[in-house]
């Protein structure tokens, strides 16, 4: 599958740009601040329908403009359109011409990974961006697991409210904690079966790229040791003091080792760097192997960040691309062109919120 | 300043606060009333005037009514011994309309819903328990939606209703009827499984 045709209206600092796109790598160059980094953005959007930079729909919209509208062409076994508006009081989904009235019905009509700077925070960062990296990949592969989390946090929602009133109804906190516990169940289930694959696909990765023969291991840390019901049950007294459900799968974590000791605290900083760019290896080899066809690659200017050994060890992942016709979209400064990429280079200059190709 | 007389812009003002209706659509009822003819006008307002005088929440059941108690609690043919628990009053009319339920009826006002501060005092459980005290019930049929917040509420009844001597149901969920398994979604689906029976 590959992104053939991208329309942006008034997306970032594109007022308008029709563009399209074969199969292959595409190289996005041009100086800081012109908007190579903001067409990754509208790519991912159309995958996810959210921004990996972390940011609301509103900060998306181009500077005094009402809304954005992204629309793409898709072409794969068949050619599929999207079209997408967003605006503070109007947001549309179309998917070939019919609104999208669910959006599990959407996902998975573009896959997409993302290579970008804030990757350093699943290493930095709280659990939370562990666990939203591992729910991201489910909710993209499971059938089914995005309607149970949704769920899940509604349940969690309700239950808080009620452990911060004064006097909590016994009966009633246990009608949520019941849920709250076999929703979380359909969580941490499909999040452990996931792990072991995970875990090889990242350690191989990790040795692919480091110059250094450390061990990545990844471990899930579940504040559920056996059955979450047992568990909620003989937290009450805590909970009672914090307010708080204490456990589930929503304070579980995601931890990194390396050779044992977490990458967090005691890794270098190229060692991080290092394990996030493995994690997200990790998680286009998955898709690939699942799908049989590789996610269309965004990589924004992490390559300039690394050096060549590191670089090299994306190489196969791109093969695999190049093999089946995916795509891979790059953004760097003129400086740092990652030489050993060269062949068959669609190479565009990116200036102002224009795209032309390069000389 | 608006080109509509005054009286124009109040009355679209007071529709658009209704339910469904828009300002375009608020818009369109308001010029269509005023240039209607005055008796028919005269019997709209009488109507909706008289219809909020007179129904009322049956004393008993909690359902819509101009007489006390209702005619679906006052009905002798009906089977005393199932009341059917419901969410709003407008899910009686629902059932009514499938025509497969001949029990009678309570409204719960509502469920409990922490968010949003309601909690398990603010609905008529309490009337409910006096109803089984006074009348001769068997069954409880809880029928409410499938939500967080209405299985919470479910398993609360259930729990409260668990010393007395009557039986507690749920109405089963899964496929709507005649529908293939394509269109149902995961959830659907696994409660269908989980709610499966045997045939005989």
């Amino acid at each position: 599958m590959h992104l053939a045709h991208l329309r942006l209206r008034d997306f970032r600092n594109y007022p308008r740009l029709d563009v399209d796109f074969i199969p292959g790598f595409h190289l996005l160059a041009g100086p800081n601040a012109q908007g190579k980094t903001n067409l990754l953005e509208a790519i991912y959007l159309l995958a996810t329908l959210r921004s990996f930079r972390g940011v609301g729909g509103a900060q998306m919209i181009r500077h005094g403009q009402k809304g954005y509208f992204v629309g793409a062409t898709l072409v794969g076994q068949t050619e599929q359109t999207v079209k997408m508006y967003w605006s503070i009081r109007e947001r549309n989904l179309a998917l070939n011409g019919q609104p999208v009235r669910k959006l599990t019905d959407y996902w998975g009509t573009v896959r997409a990974v993302v290579f970008c700077t804030e990757d350093l925070l699943l290493v930095k960062g709280p659990a939370r961006t562990r666990r939203r990296f591992l729910d991201l990949l489910l909710a993209q592969t499971q059938p089914g697991y995005l309607p149970t989390l949704q769920r899940y946090a509604q349940a969690l929602r309700s239950r808080n409210a009620l452990l911060k009133q004064p006097a909590p109804d016994e009966t009633a906190l246990e009608g949520f904690t019941r849920e709250l516990a076999r929703l979380g169940a359909q969580i941490i289930q499909p999040r452990l079966d996931l792990l072991p694959r995970l875990a090889a696909l990242a350690q191989s990765a990790y040795r692919r790229i480091a110059a250094d023969t450390e061990n990545l291991r990844l471990e899930y840390q579940p504040s559920v040791k056996q059955d979450m019901a047992v568990e909620l049950a003989q937290a009450r007294a805590r909970e009672r003091q914090y307010r708080l459900t204490l456990i589930g799968p929503h304070r579980d974590d995601l931890q990194l080792l390396l050779n044992d000791r977490p990458a967090g605290p005691f890794a270098s900083e190229g060692q991080k760097r290092t394990v996030a760019i493995a994690l997200k290896m990790a998680q286009a080899e998955y898709l690939t192997s699942l799908h049989g066809s590789p996610p269309i690659l965004l990589i924004d200017d992490v390559m300039g960040e690394l050096d060549r050994q590191r670089r090299a060890g994306l190489l196969p992942l791109l093969e695999e691309a190049h093999q089946a016709r995916s795509q891979v979209f790059m953004t760097c400064t003129e400086q740092n062109w990652p030489r050993e990429l060269g062949r068959a280079l669609q190479g565009w200059q990116v200036h102002e919120g224009t795209l032309s190709p390069a000389a | 300043m608006s080109a509509l007389p005054e009286p124009l812009n109040t009355l679209i003002a007071e529709l658009g606060a209704l339910p469904g209706i828009g300002p375009r659509s608020a818009e369109r009822l308001a010029l269509h009333l005023v240039q209607s003819d005055p008796q028919a006008v005269q019997r709209l307002a009488q109507s909706m005037v008289q219809a909020r005088a007179q129904v009322q929440a049956c004393q008993s059941c909690g359902g819509f009514t101009a007489q006390q108690p209702c005619a679906i609690c006052q009905d002798a043919r009906r089977d005393p011994s199932r009341v059917c628990v419901v969410e709003r009053p407008v899910d009686i009319l629902s059932l009514e309309k499938s025509g497969s339920y001949f029990g009678k009826y309570h409204v719960l006002g509502g469920r409990i819903s922490p968010l949003n501060g309601v909690g398990p005092e603010d609905l008529e459980i309490q009337e409910l328990e006096s109803r089984l005290d006074r009348e001769p019930i068997q069954e409880i049929i809880l029928a409410l939606g499938s939500d967080v917040e209405s299985d919470a509420t479910c398993f609360y009844l259930a729990k409260r209703l668990a010393s007395r001597a009557v039986t507690v149901t749920r109405i089963a969920q899964g496929l709507p009827a005649g529908s293939g398994l394509d269109f149902a979604d995961e959830l659907t689906l696994t409660r269908a499984i989980e709610g499966r029976r045997s045939i005989r």
